[in-house]
């Protein structure tokens, strides 16, 4: 164990970076205590960086190398080659999006957003069927006589199927839930209560470890601690 | 006023200073808390371990500086054991508010300083693994499925460039990487939703195995995946990343010996997730006996 303390020097770039970072979390902290100007200031200069970071990130990263660069560069015959349209049809999809901003042609845009809204549609629709419902579904129906497999494992399963078809009773809502329909549906809210409270308490986990960042990036980068 | 009264009428404030101080304390005091390994991060180890040295694994960036403290760690332990094993590693980022940065940072501190463009190729710490042959990396690409949908017909149109904006054909790995099929399984470090996109796109519809470092606000989600079989491994927040980097640093001196240089790892931040979520248990418990007690007081008087 060594306790070191070495302060980020301001007369760098590196250092002077870790200062500003340095304000801004504890600007962003002062909150605790109770709304203040310095958090609104920090949560406003936030916003407007990470869009800044966003499209910059965007344009070096992909309009650069995947539609600049090889327009300008592979060789392709304006009109006449289809490298050419593969590349200008969706730069033109793209654009038209912006049309909603001119009132007058506002409904250009519409053409680019039915494209985007099929694409993505089509997409997640095979997305939920093939990766969620059925393997999901599959992950339910179990063999009711354990064959091969852990007690353990067996009991789960069985505990899992049970969870699932309370709480699909809960969510059924064409029935009155009164006698059987009403018992089980409460099962299904006490196996929903038993997810809340382990996400929650997973919730608790992720926010604690975002708070060690903070605490490693102050004493770490800014005081120097173990430096 | 007695202990009770006194209990539902804390300032929440003490607490999050509470809190505060015994979040620094196990930095400073390392505890060596036990962590004991689940068989969902045992399976990512052993897979690692049971591949052929040469074979690639595809780590792919999902997250952003804000989860840094739980994805770090299980990031920087895959690479080091990788690279430990001479397996070779094709990273790239798919999240679009620093995912980019998480790579290269990450990538630099398993590795070393790293400049391509200039001629350093080679790592530092892993003598002999050279940029280009061993491990590269791809950079970010946005549009999330349609870009992971689209890397399964051919890399490099979705990546023609790596992060240093060098074509992807001038290098060995990258050039021999076209698809999902030229890899072992993906690793995706994620927040969010994207991990969960590699399971049900990448795994269902293109068979590739999948395993996940997600975040703990995300785990109880992945962990269905995991159940169904749609991810082989499953790293769940700090835990899970604390999890993966004990067996990796008891079984390669060199790992151990590079993570304990840092002034944060894992294993440090179990400590302090240990420390503070047992405070947030005995006052979850206090303020409920408190409510209970207080409960039964008001009915007496009624």
């Amino acid at each position: 164990m060594h306790i070191f303390f070495a302060m980020a020097p301001l007369n760098t770039p590196d250092g002077f970076g870790i200062w500003v970072g340095a304000f801004f979390t504890l600007c962003i902290l002062s909150f605790l205590y109770k709304d203040n100007p310095f958090f609104r200031f920090a949560e406003s200069i936030f916003a407007g960086c990470s869009l800044g970071y966003y499209i910059g990130n965007t344009f070096s990263q992909t309009i650069v190398p995947n539609v600049l660069e090889p327009l300008v560069h592979d060789g392709h015959t304006p009109f006449i080659s289809w490298g050419w349209w593969v590349l200008v049809i969706p730069i033109i999809i793209g654009v038209n999006l912006y049309t909603r901003y001119i009132p007058k042609i506002a409904w250009v845009a519409r053409f680019s957003l039915a494209i985007y809204v099929g694409y993505y549609a089509a997409l997640e629709m095979m997305l939920k069927l093939q990766g969620e419902v059925l393997p999901q579904s599959a992950d339910t129906i179990i063999s009711l006589v354990p064959r091969g497999t852990p007690m353990i494992d067996w009991f789960t399963s069985i505990v899992v199927m049970i969870g699932v078809l309370c709480v699909l009773v809960y969510f059924f809502f064409s029935a009155e839930h009164k006698g059987v329909l009403g018992g089980v549906s409460k099962v299904g809210v006490w196996f929903l209560m038993i997810s809340f409270g382990a996400a929650f308490a997973y919730t608790i986990m992720g926010r604690i470890s975002i708070l060690i960042g903070r605490v490693v990036f102050l004493m770490g980068d800014w005081l120097g601690y173990g430096a | 006023m007695n202990f009770m009264d006194w209990i539902t009428n804390l300032d929440r404030r003490w607490l999050y200073l509470l809190v505060g101080v015994f979040a620094i304390v196990p930095l400073i005091f390392p505890l060596g808390m036990p962590v004991n390994v689940s068989p969902a991060v045992q399976s990512l180890y052993d897979h690692v371990e049971g591949m052929n040295p040469g074979e690639i694994i595809m780590v792919s960036m999902d997250y952003g500086p804000s989860t840094g403290p739980e994805n770090d760690p299980m990031a920087c332990a895959l690479i080091r054991h990788a690279l430990s094993r001479d397996l070779r590693i094709v990273m790239l980022a798919l999240y679009p508010i620093g995912g980019v940065n998480e790579g290269i940072q990450e990538l630099q501190r398993c590795v070393g300083d790293l400049d391509p463009p200039n001629g350093v190729l080679e790592s530092t710490k892993f003598p002999g693994k050279i940029y280009g042959k061993d491990f590269v990396y791809l950079g970010y690409k946005d549009g999330g499925l349609a870009t992971m949908r689209q890397m399964n017909e051919n890399i490099h149109e979705v990546f023609p460039s790596d992060y240093w904006q060098t074509p992807v054909t001038e290098y060995e790995l990258s050039n021999e990487v076209q698809g999902y099929d030229d890899v072992n399984f993906a690793f995706s470090v994620a927040t969010g939703i994207i991990g969960e996109w590699w399971a049900n796109t990448v795994n269902a519809q293109f068979g590739l195995p999948v395993a996940v470092g997600c975040t703990a606000v995300s785990a109880p989600k992945y962990f269905a995946y995991y159940n169904a079989g749609q991810m082989f491994a499953l790293l769940g927040g700090l835990k899970g990343a604390a999890e993966y980097e004990r067996l990796v640093l008891d079984n390669y001196p060199q790992a151990k010996a590079d993570t304990e240089e840092q002034v944060f790892y894992a294993a440090k931040g179990w400590d302090v997730q240990s420390v503070v979520y047992s405070i947030i248990t005995i006052f979850i418990i206090l303020g409920n006996v408190a409510y209970l007690l207080e409960r039964r007081r008001t009915r007496m008087q009624l």
